[in-house]
């Protein structure tokens, strides 16, 4: 067989060290898809595109590897969308392979032609069309290299049929780079001192992580950060999980769904240290009343990140780890007894009358999921109500043990995303945790599961309604219910095992012992229907446009 | 927030999308460009774009951050703090008689144009200039009516 198009980019992926794949096939597809047969790569048949992308994105955000999809042009690139702008708004390093129709049918309206680059322009880190098979195999590189990179990102490769079919040679073996940015050590030591003091100075610090953290792998250097210096810290939502909690400088997660204590510690502060993060604003609320006593510092590798949302005193672009590890040295251990102290009498009064960190039974259940499954389980919560009750209640034990829709927010993420999880890191377990909204939004992945036997447990969280539309509607539209109930008469359980995934259902009052020792044991998929109280919501919050201390608590809190 | 015109130059790869890149770092932010113009530089790889906007200082630092992003851009420059001088040039089609002609002709001097092509009636002019200048003689013009013109974006160097 002659070497063709579609040879080279499999050639790349294996380079790449790409094992798995998600993909659907199309008629612009055919030629990569018919020489996959022959390909150790594996690619798994999702049922819709989305889901596709969404796999991809769960792989890369358990592994830290890049996450790859595949689809047709048209419709199948379309569909994508969602996905790729999911993986772009929390910085996940996915590369989107689309195929084209033949070039020389571009630009005619062609059947199944859609301008799928410029169509992802701005949800893209970049993206590429190739009209030369000489050129595939360097910008196949370069898109893994950028998509892993800087701050990373989703990168599409558009590829027309032809392209993929011509005739061409084997590419020859990438070029040695010489030692890339990543690898330099932080160049403005004057500014990473002028932090450090003010740090040091500070009476009142707290540090914000978000998703950059994990990004960088700098947990561990965070830590000792932290624990060195003595400074309590938040996370973004993203950047839930970075450090195990317990440690006794945790004060939760910020913004409009987060912890009191955090939103509080961060108003009071006197000195913030942000370390990959943006503030965006669900982690802000009203900005102009955002800390209003605060110096801030910001560390990010994107310099669009910094003074993005916020005005920064200290601002600092770098590599956080690099970065980190040098401020490490110049940071200073600081008796702040009065602030921690502080801190923490507000901690017990909080938790004492917060139980279950204002999750109701359904956040007493997830604590149990977690109880009954393995240590290391990786939990991927969809969006809505579910996604906050287990942000609070889930511990994150490693950086990569939580992973959730931050930024784009996108419902459905939860089961296409546990799959590439799964697949990326088999020797784990993964828990899909979702509401009826979002798990109806890819349900169709549940026979791909199945197909596929793939071991994703998925929890439905069964309220009937839109729940967090449905508590906003209660609470900021004087309760006038409207578009919100998805009504009970699905059953979810029949339907789960009408696509071969074996289910039970419990109610949110039952003992869940047996149910969740049975989610845990099985050795393939697995669904619990979970049906809970379309009242149970989450508190406190935030009411729309209202600021950070503006937190509302419900009856009875 | 303090409204004012600044000039962006930028060096980009000479690809088909990058103006679409560049163009959408603008509207995705709401952003009006007022003139653009681009040339492909000595090296035809690289293309110079040169962009006037409007816009609060802290606006158009976000989006010289935003462009240094984009990969295919190879530098971008604010130009708008160095009071360098800008030029634009401006073609006008309109109808020259005898009566209007030495007006026409006053004004093209006072400016330093030249009549770059006479018809049945009619003659193209071509003026350079600042923009204020510019300004003053469209404006001038304009009063013995102008059939059609075309105007360059401000270029600077």
């Amino acid at each position: 067989m002659d070497t063709i198009g579609a040879d080279i980019v499999l050639q790349i992926l294996q380079e790449e060290g790409v094992e798995a794949i998600f993909g659907y096939p199309g008629a612009s597809s055919l030629p990569l898809h018919d020489r996959l047969k022959d390909s150790p790569i594996r690619h798994y048949l999702t049922r819709h595109e989305q889901a596709a992308a969404h796999a991809a994105d769960g792989y890369a955000r358990a592994t830290g590897k890049v996450g790859v999809c595949l689809s047709t042009s048209g419709p199948g690139a379309t569909n994508l969308v969602t996905g790729i702008a999911t993986a772009f708004m929390d910085s996940s390093p996915v590369v989107a392979l689309t195929c084209q129709v033949n070039t020389s049918l571009m630009g005619r309206d062609s059947f199944q032609e859609t301008d799928i680059v410029g169509i992802t322009l701005p949800i893209t880190k970049h993206s590429y069309q190739v009209n030369n098979v000489n050129n595939l195999a360097s910008v196949l590189r370069r898109a893994f290299q950028l998509a892993r990179s800087g701050r990373p990102g989703p990168l599409l490769v558009d590829m027309p049929r032809d392209i993929l079919a011509s005739r061409c040679e084997k590419a020859d073996p990438p070029e040695e780079t010489p030692s890339s940015a990543a690898e330099k050590v932080p160049s403005n030591l004057d500014q990473l001192g002028k932090i450090a003091r003010a740090l040091n100075m500070s009476e009142r610090p707290v540090i914000i992580m978000g998703g950059g953290v994990k990004l960088s792998n700098a947990c561990d250097l965070m830590r000792a950060l932290i624990e060195k210096g003595g400074i309590p810290f938040t996370t973004t939502m993203m950047g839930v999980g970075s450090i195990a909690s317990g440690n006794g400088y945790d004060l939760g997660f910020i913004g409009t769904h987060g912890n009191e204590l955090a939103n509080s510690t961060v108003h009071q502060s006197d000195f913030i240290l942000a370390v990959g993060m943006r503030f965006s604003d669900r982690s802000t609320s009203l900005i102009d009343e955002f800390a209003p006593l605060a110096t801030i510092a910001q560390i990010d590798i994107d310099p669009t990140s910094i003074g993005k949302n916020v005005k920064v005193a200290l601002p600092y672009v770098g590599d956080i780890r690099e970065t980190i590890s040098a401020l490490l040295n110049l940071v200073e251990s600081r008796d702040r007894s009065a602030w921690l102290q502080r801190i923490q009498q507000e901690r017990e009064a909080k938790d004492f009358c917060l139980p279950f960190k204002g999750c109701g039974k359904a956040g007493h259940l997830i604590s149990m999921i977690q109880e009954a499954m393995p240590k290391e389980t990786i939990a991927v919560s969809d969006v809505g109500l579910n996604q906050i009750w287990t942000l609070r209640t889930w511990k994150a034990r490693t950086p990569r043990g939580l992973i959730t829709s931050g930024g784009m927010g996108t419902m459905g993420f939860s089961v296409p995303a546990a799959i590439g999880a799964k697949i990326g890191m088999p020797d784990k377990s993964v828990v899909a945790i979702c509401g009826d909204g979002g798990f109806y939004m890819n349900i169709q992945e549940l026979a791909t599961l199945s197909y596929y036997k793939i071991p994703v447990k998925i929890v439905v969280l069964n309220n009937r309604h839109l729940g967090m539309i449905r508590q906003i509607q209660d609470l900021f539209y004087e309760g006038r219910f409207n578009t919100i109930e998805l009504g009970n008469h699905v059953d979810l359980v029949a339907v789960a095992k009408g696509f071969g995934v074996p289910a039970e259902r419990i109610s949110v009052d039952e003992n869940p012992e047996a149910a969740l020792a049975a989610l845990a044991r099985a050795e393939g998929p697995h669904l619990l229907e979970v049906v809970v109280d379309e009242n149970d919501y989450v508190f406190p919050i935030i009411p729309p446009g209202q600021a950070n201390t503006a937190m509302i608590h419900g009856v009875g809190d | 927030m303090d409204i004012k015109e600044s000039v962006i130059s930028i060096l980009a790869s000479n690809k088909p999308d990058v103006l679409a890149r560049i163009a959408g770092t603008f509207s995705g932010r709401g952003f009006n460009i007022d003139s653009i113009t681009a040339n492909i530089t000595r090296d035809p790889r690289i293309t110079k774009i040169l962009i006037t906007t409007h816009g609060d200082q802290d606006t158009i630092i976000k989006i010289e951050k935003q462009l240094n992003r984009l990969v295919d851009i190879h530098q971008v420059t604010d130009l708008t703090s160095l009071g360098l001088p800008l030029r634009e040039m401006m073609l006008i089609r309109m109808p020259m008689t005898g009566e209007n002609q030495d007006k026409i002709m006053e004004i093209v001097d006072r400016y330093r144009g030249e009549v770059i092509e006479t018809g049945a009636g009619y003659g193209v002019l071509e003026l350079a200039g600042n923009k204020e200048d510019m300004d003053n003689a469209f404006a001038a013009l304009e009063q013995l009516g102008i059939d059609d013109f075309a105007r360059t974006g401000s270029i600077t160097l």
